[in-house]
């Protein structure tokens, strides 16, 4: 009854949830049923529910088979990579540009800096191309200038970590720094003050009032990350590996993985008992860290 | 002595300093060569390219490779398909999230806490690609219209609570008076808080567009027909070499010269960066206070 009554006074602000309302129930919770071909042995003429059940079969398909274990490790060994050297090298360009007192210089290497977030990844595997390609790159061009014999990258498994881990920095240590330096601007001035007074160099007051003063930010960051860790981000991977199957094993994530699976393959089946086993690291994962995060720093849980 | 002490520790604070500026100096141009080299060297001959590699200064000028990309039929096609999602997709996208974002923030719905642990949810415990292509393809059968490249990011749950966290901040008194004055909650939203909440909505729609702009995920699901293929799409397939011809030249350009591989490769990739470059000086520092809203509070 209370039900109704809040809906009716209301009624106008639930018209204007009403569409977004519906996107979610339609976009994000009609899809979890996708969940259920994991048990299934899904045929598209017999549809989600009229497919065969068959337990838990198509797992055992997923965790018979090498590819799990090189699937999971590759995700989170490039996430962990990213999240590293990404937040590192971000808070480190945000605790000097902060230092740097010369405003043209700052606010051009900050433009510069920020552009790379803005082009999609198909650009950024164009670029990469240009300096990786065999023939014509200018890495192999400079090796070859050297006398040194030209490598060709895209056939070099071992090496696509380091490289995805620079590329990665490279698109997205901007956006990063911009919000670490937000933190950093938000402290009051009578620290750094009173620090002077003090005959703290400028290197002493970078650890002993910046960094402890924006902790909980590069712990939510952070948090946000590893609760991302069994997510791949596909636009990224597969823009700039694509298909090439000379490299899957170092970069094949669990999300090229899943995609492979439904789109060249076809195999609902196995591809939905992957994201299942996705979802649900992802979410115990989140839940853990969310908890340790606590744990250290009160206020800096997610929720 | 104590002299000297000072003397070392101002040598020490000055390379210091230096070496910050060298840091950040670097880091900066390393971030900006690969935009250099793929504009500049759009406009080298394709023979410069292909005896010196890609330079940082090319001694040839063509503009050949533009004339060659611009004549096929698909870059148009592509710009159109990309230009329509965006816009169409950004428009929409702004109206739901912001209406949503509006009702999660307001002290009078009671069911607010609910409707923001469904957001959140979402984002925690995802449905995966199986049953969103599902979802697509055969449920809501869009596979292959342009439906399928907007629907999909309508309602994106982070962007939503950026807008959440900078509704907050708004003081409840306008709403009050509002009322007193006869305003029912619609035309509160749409003529008193919209107007109000510019710097926001400025920030959140370029997130959407570029979202939109910069998406090839949708495209290589859904998207078969060739009429259809966005921007992005069209570079994966010049990058990767199938049928060049098809999608650049056409018939009415001459074939005595090569197809300048290279060159359409890099013109492609600029003519989809134009628009953004030249937006970017105008939109950087609208982006710089969206991201920190949305960092601080969200």
């Amino acid at each position: 009854m209370s039900f109704i009554r809040e809906i009716t006074k209301n009624k106008y602000l639930y018209l204007l949830a009403l569409p977004g309302l519906l996107f979610l129930i339609v976009f994000a919770y009609v899809p979890l049923s996708g969940h259920l071909i994991a048990f299934k042995k899904y045929r598209l003429a017999d549809g989600l529910w009229g497919s065969k059940f068959v337990g838990f079969d198509n797992f055992k398909f997923f965790f018979m088979s090498s590819d799990w274990y090189k699937v999971t490790f590759n995700t989170a060994f490039l996430n962990g990579l990213f999240l590293v050297f990404g937040l590192g090298i971000a808070l480190l360009l945000a605790l000097f540009l902060n230092e740097i007192r010369h405003a043209l210089f700052k606010k051009l290497a900050q433009s510069f800096i920020f552009m790379p977030y803005f082009i999609s990844w198909l650009v950024v595997s164009m670029m990469a191309f240009a300096f990786l390609n065999t023939t014509d790159g200018m890495v192999n061009r400079t090796l070859e200038a050297y006398g040194a014999e030209k490598i060709n990258w895209y056939l070099k498994a071992e090496v696509w970590p380091a490289f995805l881990t620079l590329i990665y920095v490279w698109k997205f240590a901007g956006y990063y720094s911009i919000i670490f330096l937000a933190a950093i601007t938000g402290i009051s001035g009578e620290y750094y003050e009173s620090a002077r007074i003090d005959g703290a160099t400028r290197f002493q007051q970078i650890i002993h009032i910046t960094i402890p003063l924006i902790r909980s930010v590069v712990i939510v960051l952070g948090l946000l990350g590893i609760g991302r860790i069994f997510y791949g981000d596909f636009g990224m991977i597969y823009g700039i590996v694509g298909d090439n199957s000379a490299l899957y094993s170092t970069t094949d994530v669990i999300d090229t993985y899943t995609y492979r699976a439904l789109r060249i393959l076809s195999d609902f089946s196995k591809s939905s008992a992957v994201v299942l086993y996705q979802s649900v690291m992802g979410l115990v994962t989140i839940l853990i860290f969310n908890q340790i995060a606590k744990k250290i720093d009160k206020d800096s849980g997610l929720f | 002595m104590a002299n000297r002490v000072k003397e070392d520790k101002s040598v020490l604070e000055r390379s210091f300093v230096i070496g910050i500026y060298a840091f950040v100096a670097i880091f900066a141009l390393l971030c900006i060569i690969p935009f250099w080299l793929v504009v500049v060297n759009s406009f080298a001959t394709e023979s410069s390219i292909k005896l010196n590699g890609m330079m940082l200064f090319p001694k040839e000028f063509s503009l050949y490779s533009y004339q060659y990309t611009l004549a096929g039929k698909q870059i148009m096609n592509s710009y159109l398909v990309t230009v329509f999602v965006t816009v169409a997709g950004t428009c929409l996208a702004i109206l739901i999230t912001s209406m949503y974002a509006y009702v999660l923030a307001h002290p009078k719905v009671k069911y607010r806490r609910i409707l923001s642990f469904m957001t959140y949810f979402t984002m925690v415990f995802g449905a995966g690609l199986v049953g969103f292509y599902i979802l697509i393809a055969s449920t809501l059968g869009l596979k292959d219209t342009l439906w399928a490249l907007i629907l999909p990011y309508l309602l994106n749950p982070f962007f939503a609570f950026i807008m959440v966290s900078f509704f907050r901040t708004l003081p409840y008194e306008i709403n009050e008076a509002a009322t007193i004055d006869g305003a029912n909650d619609l035309s509160i939203f749409f003529r008193i808080i919209i107007p109000i909440s510019k710097p926001v909505i400025a920030t959140v729609s370029l997130f959407y567009a570029l979202q939109y702009w910069n998406d090839f995920y949708l495209a290589l699901l859904f998207i078969d027909d060739y009429k259809l293929h966005p921007l992005q799409i069209m570079i994966r397939q010049i990058i990767s070499n199938v049928n060049i011809s098809s999608y650049v030249g056409g018939s009415q350009t001459n074939y005595s010269q090569a197809v300048p591989t290279y060159g359409v490769q890099l013109a492609t990739v600029c003519l989809t960066i134009g628009p953004i470059i030249f937006l970017y000086p105008f939109i950087q520092r609208f982006f710089v206070k969206g991201i920190t809203i949305g960092a601080l509070k969200g």
